[in-house]
C-alpha cells in the first residue's frame, strides 16, 4: 500500500474524530504500528484539531468546577470507602468460609466414605446371595437325592417282604445249556395267591437297542405272554409283569422292540420250572 | 494561595492515573473549555451542555486506566469521551421527547432540522461547526450527521438516500477540506 496515498485518504481524520469503522480503527492501528510516517501525520492532525479546540474552547460556567470537583471527590471518598468496607469485612468474610469449608471438606469425607462403603455392602450382598442361591440349590438336590432314597427303601422293603412271603412260589431260571449268555439267570416270584408274577434280573447281558427282553409262561407246552421288560443296571428292584394264572415253567426269550406274539427258540436265554 | 503545577502531557496522565485531584484541577484549567465548547456544539443547550462537562469529567477519573497513550493524544482521548457523551445525550428518549415538544412542526426530516438548529446562534460561529460553513452543503450535511448526530455511515446512507460507498466518499473528502482549514 502506498503510505503517502494512505494518510491522505482521509482515514486519519476519520480515526481521530471517531467516524471510523471498528474495522478500520484497528487498519489503522496497525498501520500506525508498521509506518511511523503514519503515526507522524496522526500527531500532527491531532495537535491541529487540539490547536484549534483550544482556540474556540467556551468556558463553562464558573459554579461548575466546584460541583464537578465535589463529584470527583465523592468519586473517590465512595472508592475508598468501598474499599474500607471491604477490608473490614473481609476477615469475618474468610472466617466464615475457612468454617464453611472445613464443613464442605468433612461432607466430601463423608460422601466418599459413603460411597466405600455402599460399594463394600453391596458386594458383600452381592456374595452373600451368590452363597444363598448355591445353598437354597444343594438343599434341592439334597431333597431330590433322599426321595430317591426313599423311593428304592420302598422297593427294597416291598421286595423284601415279598421275598418273605410264604404264599410266593420262587422260580429259579439259570441259562439254558449251550445258551447265548451262560452266565444269565433271572428269578420270577409268583403269588400263589393273586397270581401276579415279579421278575427279578440277576444276570442278563444288555440287549441292543432295536431288542427287548420278553418273559414267556410255558403253559401246557405252549408259550404265553407275559410282557416285555428293560434292563437297567441300576434298578435291582422286582419287574411286576403279567398277571399269570396257570403255568409248568418260565422262559425269557430276546425278540425285537415291543415283543412277539410268539417266542424265538433261536434266542432262549433262560429257563426255569416251577416246582 | 495554592500553587498550581504545570505538567508536560507524559508527567500529566501519570498523575492523573494515580486520581491526584490537583491533576484533574489542571486538566479542568486546560481542558473543560475546549470540551465544553464542542459538547455545546452538538447538544445545542446550555444546561445540557453542564450535565454532560459533568458526565466526561467523571467518565475521564473513572476511565483514565484505559487511556493507552499509542493509540492518540489525551485530549483527542477525552475529546472522543466528550462527543459520545454528546451524542448519547442527544439520542436519549427524554431529549427527543423534549425536542418534540419544543418543535410543533412534526413533518420536519432531519436535514430540514439541521438548518432550522439555531438555538444558540453563536455555536454557528465556533469550532468545528464554524469551519463546516466553509463546506458545500453535500459535505455539511454529511459531517452534521456523522460528526455532531452520530450517524453510522450505513444510517446516513438511509437517510439521505444516497449510496454508503457516495457517503463514504464525500466523508473522507469533507474531513480532508477540514484538515485544509485547520492548518
Amino acid at each position: 500500500m502506498n503510505v503517502k496515498e494512505y494518510i491522505s485518504s482521509g482515514i486519519i481524520e476519520s480515526y481521530v474524530l471517531g467516524l471510523a469503522s471498528p474495522e478500520e480503527r484497528v487498519e489503522f492501528e496497525r498501520m500506525c504500528d508498521s509506518y511511523p510516517e503514519i503515526r507522524e501525520a496522526r500527531d500532527a492532525f491531532e495537535l491541529s484539531f487540539e490547536k484549534n479546540a483550544l482556540s474556540n474552547a467556551i468556558e463553562p460556567p464558573a459554579h461548575l468546577k466546584n460541583e464537578i470537583f465535589a463529584k470527583l471527590h465523592s468519586e473517590g471518598n465512595n472508592t475508598q470507602a468501598d474499599n474500607s468496607f471491604k477490608k473490614e469485612n473481609a476477615p469475618a468474610t474468610v472466617v466464615a468460609m475457612g468454617w464453611l469449608r472445613y464443613v464442605a471438606a468433612a461432607s466430601i469425607v463423608l460422601l466418599i466414605a459413603s460411597t466405600v462403603l455402599n460399594y463394600y455392602f453391596f458386594s458383600q450382598y452381592k456374595e452373600y446371595s451368590a452363597k444363598y442361591d448355591q445353598l437354597v440349590q444343594n438343599q434341592t438336590q439334597m431333597a431330590s437325592a433322599n426321595q430317591t432314597l426313599q423311593t428304592k427303601l420302598q422297593d427294597y422293603e416291598s421286595a423284601l417282604s415279598m421275598m418273605k412271603d410264604p404264599a410266593m412260589a420262587v422260580v429259579k431260571m439259570p441259562s439254558i445249556p449251550k445258551g447265548p449268555n451262560p452266565n444269565s439267570l433271572t428269578t420270577v416270584y409268583w403269588d400263589t395267591k393273586s397270581k401276579d408274577v415279579y421278575l427279578l434280573v440277576n444276570n442278563l447281558p444288555e440287549p441292543t437297542s432295536d431288542k427287548q427282553y420278553q418273559l414267556w409262561a410255558l403253559v401246557d407246552g405252549k408259550p404265553v405272554d407275559a410282557g416285555v421288560f428293560d434292563i437297567s443296571k441300576d434298578n435291582l428292584s422286582f419287574v411286576k409283569m403279567k398277571n399269570i394264572p396257570r403255568a409248568q415253567a418260565f422262559a425269557i426269550t430276546l425278540e425285537k422292540k415291543g415283543g412277539s406274539p410268539t417266542p424265538d427258540m433261536t434266542a432262549l436265554y433262560v429257563l426255569g420250572k416251577v416246582s | 494561595m495554592a500553587i498550581t503545577p504545570t505538567y508536560n502531557e507524559q508527567e500529566l496522565i501519570a498523575a492523573l492515573k494515580t486520581k491526584d485531584e490537583q491533576s484533574y484541577s489542571y486538566l479542568y484549567d486546560n481542558y473543560s473549555g475546549a470540551l465544553y465548547s464542542i459538547i455545546k456544539q452538538i447538544v445545542l443547550d446550555g444546561e445540557l451542555a453542564n450535565d454532560v462537562l459533568q458526565e466526561v469529567f467523571i467518565n475521564i477519573w473513572r476511565k483514565i486506566e484505559s487511556y493507552d497513550a499509542t493509540k492518540g493524544r489525551l485530549f483527542t482521548w477525552m475529546l472522543n469521551i466528550a462527543r459520545n457523551a454528546s451524542i448519547d445525550t442527544i439520542r436519549s428518549k427524554s431529549f427527543q421527547n423534549t425536542q418534540k415538544n419544543q418543535e410543533l412542526s412534526n413533518n420536519v426530516n432531519i436535514s430540514s432540522s439541521i438548518s432550522n438548529q439555531t438555538i444558540l446562534p453563536d455555536i454557528d460561529n465556533i469550532g468545528l461547526r464554524k469551519t463546516l460553513g466553509t463546506l458545500k452543503e453535500e459535505h455539511r450535511i454529511l459531517i452534521e450527521l456523522a460528526y455532531f448526530k452520530g450517524y453510522t455511515h450505513e444510517e446516513i446512507a438511509k437517510i439521505e438516500g444516497i449510496p454508503l460507498g457516495t457517503v463514504k466518499t464525500r466523508i473522507r473528502n469533507a474531513l480532508l477540506q477540514l484538515r485544509q482549514y485547520l492548518k
